[in-house]
């Protein structure tokens, strides 16, 4: 896979172009702000970029803001943003269009290499991932008036895994499910969040937006 | 002695001189405001008839203060507004703005009973030349003893006895006199209780959104260096650890490079954390106190550092830290910038305050206002002390920190 990294830290920097490289991969460019990050994607069209947050000039969310305007200007170009905290808001703003193609994870996660490996190729092929912490962020939340509430908790369950990026045969292995069953379940959640019928992946995307949203 | 006598005389008889004038003033400008108090001419005109009766009780500020021998203080609220409404309705709130003006017709009553002591005053003076200028008022018409006393050289020179006798009561009675005057218009035109409280809590506010304020900016200094400092540098072990990981199970060979490589992240990660936490509480004043903290700063500095502290019993923890922030930020300045040769930390206590100077012999020029200095001047005030920077050109530069600590 051809990959931009931005990331401002050279520390961080570097270990993720090494850690990428030994694993067969390429780094076309590795920038360190997000204007350089903007230029790199429009000249490289990578196949994935990673982006940290926060970057300068302000050290606030330029990344984050960066990764919009590229994903407004193309929409499904791979962006998976990786930093060392997460924000329900943040993974809402980014997964809002709808398109996938988008992830978002802690720095910890690297450290998991082969999950994050799979992370990455699930992005760059147009699926999402979101961090388990998002996930367990919502949890801890207690919303009475959303559609989400209509959800039993195993459906719930379902969702948070489909909200990190997995697909249905990963859904069946992680919960020790038969294959119809989890479908089931996904028709069920689908339908109780009044998602329109399109294509599978824009309404798994759509769900996970509305989950986010909850 | 003499010179306490003159200043309360000359209180006494000028204020039986302004007593009359002011007394005029404040009824003339009274009835004028509330004449035109019907007409648009109203607000210009109270504006100008405050502005003359401020610039009189200045002056009735200024004359009881040099016979209370303290200042004054002015007790104006800031009046200030494009349009003379606002600024007259401003004025009219202000409590002052009446006290000044009573205080103004109270002058002429309290001149009279100053009078006593203008007599008092004058009459032993008078008592004590008497040899000098009897002789030049003969009066025939006497009762003998009293004739006696006037009308003859000895006599006279008894009376200058008997003024020298009487002058400490003659002294007592000016003074008092003049004293009670000047306390008089000291309460009506200082700041009252009620106002000294709100201007009390106005500051309190200022200080304590300023305290606010700084600790944001502390909590924010502090989670940035996690982010690009520990957490980072733990962030960049994981990712070795993770390669190394994958290499053995490929390879099945040792990755011992990548595991020496992560153990040095976590040290650095480790001696970052230590960093953070001496700039937010350093350990060593939690386990070995003040002098003993300060001692400690004084040795890790290039330059000789003296530290004098005598016993300073307890001291909360608030007043700790700010007095080893205030010295650790005075010294890195120090070593910074003033090119001197020695430094020395004094500490002293009484009951109540803290000071902790911090003296060097180097070129001086400090900027009091500078950032450094003005956040540690936050850090002070916070806690109700105060902080103080001389720093001529050329040297010495002294640092003062006082801060209450009243136990």
């Amino acid at each position: 896979m051809r990959i931009v990294i931005a990331e401002d830290l050279l520390l961080l920097r570097d270990g993720l172009v090494r850690m990428l490289t030994d694993t067969g991969h390429t780094v076309v460019a590795a920038v360190s702000t997000a204007p350089e990050l903007e230029a790199a994607v429009a000249a490289h069209r990578p196949d994935l970029s990673i982006v940290d947050v926060r970057m300068p000039p302000g050290f606030r969310d330029e990344g984050l803001r960066a990764a919009l305007a590229i994903r407004a200007r193309e929409p499904k170009t791979p962006i998976l943003i990786l930093s060392q905290y997460v924000e329900r808001a943040y993974a809402a703003e980014l997964i809002a269009d709808g398109n996938g193609a988008v992830g978002y994870l802690l720095k910890d996660r690297v450290t998991a290499l082969d999950e994050f490996l799979d992370a990455l190729e699930r992005v760059a092929a147009g699926g999402t991932a979101m961090d388990p912490e998002v996930v367990r962020q919502l949890f801890a939340r207690n919303n009475t008036d959303h559609g989400i509430n209509a959800l039993t908790p195993r459906e719930r369950e379902v969702l948070g895994l489909v909200a990190q990026g997995f697909s249905n045969s990963a859904i069946c292995a992680e919960l020790v499910l038969a294959s119809p069953s989890v479908e089931k379940h996904i028709g069920n959640i689908l339908n109780k969040l009044d998602l329109p019928p399109s294509d599978d992946t824009h309404r798994r995307v759509r769900a996970v937006l509305a989950y986010l949203n909850g | 002695m003499l010179r306490r006598a003159g200043l309360a005389l000359a209180h006494l008889l000028t204020s039986l001189v302004l007593g009359p004038v002011t007394f005029v003033w404040a009824l003339v400008t009274t009835l004028v405001s509330g004449l035109l108090s019907f007409t648009w001419l109203a607000p210009p005109a109270f504006l100008a008839a405050t502005w003359v009766t401020r610039r009189i009780a200045r002056l009735e500020r200024w004359r009881a203060a040099l016979v209370l021998r303290r200042p004054v203080e002015t007790p104006y609220e800031p009046a200030s507004g494009r349009n003379p409404w606002t600024r007259g309705r401003l004025l009219v709130r202000d409590p002052a703005t009446w006290r000044d003006l009573a205080w103004l017709l109270l002058l002429v009553p309290v001149a009279v009973a100053g009078f006593a002591g203008v007599v008092a005053g004058v009459v032993d003076v008078a008592a004590v030349v008497a040899p000098l200028w009897l002789w030049a008022v003969p009066n025939p018409y006497l009762p003998p003893l009293v004739d006696w006393l006037f009308n003859t050289t000895g006599g006279r020179f008894v009376l200058t006895a008997l003024g020298l006798v009487l002058a400490p009561v003659a002294w007592w009675v000016v003074t008092t006199a003049a004293r009670l005057q000047a306390r008089a218009a000291a309460a009506l035109l200082e700041p009252g209780p009620r106002q000294r409280l709100a201007r009390r809590a106005r500051e309190l506010a200022v200080t304590r959104r300023r305290v606010v304020d700084a600790q944001a900016a502390e909590l924010q200094r502090i989670e940035r260096d996690l982010h690009d400092g520990a957490q980072a540098r733990i962030v960049a072990a994981g990712m070795t650890l993770a390669l190394a990981d994958r290499k053995m199970r490929t390879t099945g060979e040792p990755a011992r490079d990548d595991v020496r490589t992560a153990r040095r992240q976590l040290d650095d990660a480790l001696a970052e954390l230590r960093r953070l936490v001496r700039g937010i509480h350093p350990p060593i004043l939690t386990d070995r106190g003040l002098v003993e903290a300060l001692a400690a700063l004084a040795g890790d500095a290039p330059l000789p550092v003296e530290v004098q502290a005598a016993d300073l019993g307890e001291l909360p923890a608030a007043v700790e830290s700010a007095a080893y922030f205030v010295t650790a930020e005075a010294l890195a300045n120090v070593v910074k910038h003033a090119e001197a040769r020695t430094c020395a930390i004094t500490l002293a206590r009484t009951p109540d305050v803290l000071s902790l100077e911090v003296h060097d012999d180097g070129r001086g020029g400090a900027d009091g206002a500078g950032s450094g200095l003005d956040g540690l001047r936050r850090r002070v005030e916070a806690l109700d002390g105060t902080l103080s920077v001389t720093s001529p050109a050329g040297g010495p530069t002294r640092i003062l920190a006082e801060l209450p600590c009243a136990s």
